[in-house]
């Protein structure tokens, strides 16, 4: 209780602190705002939220544009149109995620009942889960015309049948009809006509994806910001020990668990509203102002402990620069070095795939990249709780080494 | 009556540096125990380690009958601690400021807010409790700090140099407040400063401290009468054991030394010597313990006009705690 009481008489001082208000709250919406692009989406949204697919049509038949109208009805992707020589090129510089090819022979393949081969080319660094996507909206659209065209070309033949012996008529019962159209589906399943292949690979591991960018930079603010605060525990540690409050807690009967407990759980109370306000924004925020809203309903259970424990590591952190430094002045460096230098080495500025090709497994050793690779998976990947488990567990460490290092080197005397 | 402090021993090392040396006094129930002593004497260290600020390196001390090393939480009950510094929350009232320290106690409700009202009238604030204490003026300031540290009632009060930076008003009141609190409530009391003019004012008993060591312990008027009537700091062009002897056998002269340099001649706060800005002469001083200043000064000029010998400063240094540090220190408690 009497923890608490040190705990409701930060958050009353932190309610009058204007300035660390604005830090925890306003300063990381505008960097998702500046960062994510969100301002300029209000001006420049076309309403048109689809995933723009490259497509090379080397066709130009009427199957290949019943193929491109079927993607463009399927919603969720549009097609674009590239010539072949710049759509390589772009693919090459990694400017196109994905490429469509259309083969020459699809329309008259389609027509003459042959197999016809599609084929999407990946870029290694593409997001896989947009991959995924495409690839399902692409075997949707080509399963339909398989089927349609060999119920047609099947329902032709019958029709020939029937109009060059009139006397066979009775031949297609309604028995005969049902067994031609189950034996027609089964074709399109087991031989379809229409086959896409993906012919690079989409990905090798989870790091080489890039993911959106827009959701990456606000799980990247969330991680920044929520570190950051560590800096606001470690301060109103040092003010408490400036005006001398701090002796007087001492001289209380109060254990000193208790006490340092009392002084971090605030911090820890703060980033948890400081989460939830970051992620009201980009699920909420985002939509209102036109940009892709950030999908945490779909693992809440997951973000939440990952939100928790990345607070519990935040203020842990705190702990341990109120026990290192020695001057105000020290712990505003630590904030501005080391956090930030923190923050960027674990992927809440540049994206992690980059950190990763040119820092190799440096950025591991920082709490940031552990909470930032579990947001990734959860908001960008769509993976669960098992998927992060070991993210959880590393941040866990991390909370549990901070405090460790931070009663060890505090200076309570 | 037991003792409500006794202390035996006390030491607070830091590495090579030995910031209180051993020291070893008690306080008795109800009454007002001064610690006097320049800055940096060790007034300080020793109250926080009676507070349970800091760890004693070593010594025992034990307060309302409970160790200072094993009962530790059951001395903080019973102890109060108003530090030097404003220990407030400068964005918060004063109600508010009291009623944290007040829960950091263990007060809550009806016996919380009864608690906070009493003190508040104690320190006269009750009328301005719930302005922001960031707005009040430096005395006001140093009258919650006491009252937050006699929120919980505490059975001993340490106050540690209370008064420093307080317009004369405000002292006045924080001295009313002191006395009222040992005469009406039995409220025993620790009071550190380097103002002598306040022990005297308010302590029953002193102890005198410096370099971390208690160098004299008794009450203000057994301490003054170690001087007897006065102490004469006189310059003279010359001096030899013969003078000293001679000097130290005329009537109404308790005791004469050669003070060693480099204290020589100590120039105290109001003297002429100081008021003039003179700089110390090269000169031997001597220090001159009289029974009686005035009778002692007329018959040390008369042998030394005898003698024919010049006189190059004279300071006459009425009994009082400060003349006593000096005597004991060679050096001002405002150093």
């Amino acid at each position: 209780m009497k923890a608490l009481s040190i705990t409701l008489k930060d958050l009353q001082l932190l309610v009058k602190d204007r300035g660390s208000l604005f830090q925890y709250f306003l300063l990381p919406l505008l960097f998702v705002l500046i960062f994510s692009g969100g301002l300029s989406s209000i001006g420049s949204s076309t309403g048109d939220t689809r995933m723009a697919l490259a497509v090379v049509n080397l066709d130009g038949g009427t199957g290949a544009q019943s193929l491109l109208a079927g993607i463009d009805a399927a919603g969720g992707v549009r097609t674009e149109l590239y010539d072949q020589a710049e759509a390589e090129s772009l693919l090459d510089e990694n400017k196109l995620g994905r490429l469509l090819f259309i083969p020459a022979d699809f329309s008259a393949g389609l027509s003459a009942g042959r197999p016809v081969t599609l084929r999407l080319v990946a870029h290694p660094d593409a997001s896989a889960q947009e991959t995924e996507s495409v690839m399902l909206v692409l075997e949707g659209v080509a399963n339909g015309m398989t089927l349609e065209s060999q119920i047609l070309a099947s329902l032709r033949q019958m029709g020939d049948m029937q109009a060059g012996n009139p006397d066979a008529a009775q031949a297609f019962s309604t028995d005969r009809l049902v067994a031609q159209a189950s034996n027609q589906f089964e074709q399109s399943r087991t031989r379809p006509l229409i086959v896409v292949k993906q012919t690079v690979p989409a990905q090798q591991g989870e790091s080489e994806a890039m993911p959106d960018f827009g959701k990456a930079v606000l799980s990247g603010v969330t991680v920044l910001f929520v570190f950051l605060s560590a800096q606001t525990a470690a301060r109103s540690i040092y003010e408490e020990k400036k005006v001398g409050s701090f002796r007087r807690l001492m001289a209380a009967p109060l254990s000193r668990p208790a006490l340092l407990a009392g002084k971090i759980l605030p911090n820890f109370l703060t980033a948890l509203v400081q989460i939830l306000v970051i992620f009201l924004f980009g699920s909420l925020g985002l939509r209102l102002i036109g940009a892709t809203p950030v999908p945490f309903e779909d693992a809440p259970l997951a973000v939440t402990l990952v939100s928790i424990v990345m607070a519990l590591c935040a203020s842990a952190l705190g702990i341990v620069i109120a026990a290192i430094a020695r001057t105000e002045n020290q712990i505003g460096g630590m904030g501005t070095l080391v956090l930030w230098g923190m923050g960027l080495l674990g992927g809440c500025i540049a994206p992690a795939f980059l950190l990763d090709r040119y820092l190799g497994p440096l950025p591991k050793i920082v709490p940031q990249y552990w909470a930032n690779r579990a947001f990734d998976d959860l908001l960008l990947r769509g993976l669960g709780l098992q998927d992060v488990a070991l993210e959880l567990a590393i941040l866990l460490g991390f909370a549990m080494l901070f405090f460790v290092i931070g009663l060890w080197r505090f200076d309570f005397e | 009556m037991p003792a409500i402090l006794e202390v035996e021993n006390l030491v607070k090392k830091y590495g090579d540096f030995e910031a209180v040396k051993g020291i070893s006094f008690s306080v008795e129930q109800g009454e007002v125990f001064g610690l006097l002593g320049p800055n940096g004497a060790g007034k300080t260290q020793t109250i926080s380690m009676l507070t349970g600020v800091i760890t004693p390196t070593s010594g025992k001390a034990r307060i309302g009958g409970f160790d200072l090393h094993t009962q530790m939480s059951k001395v903080k009950e019973i102890n109060g601690l108003v530090p030097q510094d404003l220990a407030l929350y400068p964005t918060l009232s004063a109600r508010a400021n009291l009623n944290f320290f007040g829960r950091i106690y263990g007060l809550r409700g009806r016996q919380l807010k009864e608690r906070v009202d009493d003190v508040l009238h104690v320190v006269a604030l009750t009328e301005r409790a719930d302005q922001v204490v960031d707005k009040y003026s430096g005395g006001m300031k140093r009258r919650v700090n006491i009252a937050a540290g006699l929120v919980h009632q505490p059975r001993l009060l340490f106050l540690d140099e209370p008064t420093v930076g307080v317009d004369p008003q405000s002292r006045n009141q924080i001295f009313e407040s002191v006395q009222r609190l040992n005469r009406e409530r039995g409220m025993s009391v620790v009071y550190t400063s380097h103002y002598m003019e306040e022990v005297e004012l308010l302590c029953n008993r002193v102890a005198i401290i410096d370099q971390g060591k208690i160098i004299a312990l008794d009450t203000i008027k057994n301490l003054i009468a170690m001087l007897g009537g006065g102490v004469i700091y006189i310059g003279l062009a010359s001096v030899d054991e013969n003078m000293l002897a001679q000097l130290a056998a005329l009537p109404a002269v308790k005791a004469v030394e050669l003070v060693p340099p480099p204290v020589s001649p100590p120039a105290l706060e109001g003297s002429v010597q100081e008021k003039e800005g003179k700089t110390p002469t090269a000169n031997p001083v001597i220090k001159i313990v009289a029974e009686h200043n005035q009778e002692a000064v007329l018959n040390v000029i008369e042998y030394l006009n005898q003698k024919n010998i010049s006189l190059t400063s004279l300071d006459i240094l009425q009994p009082n705690l400060e003349s006593v540090f000096l005597h004991l220190t060679g050096k001002k408690l405002r150093e």
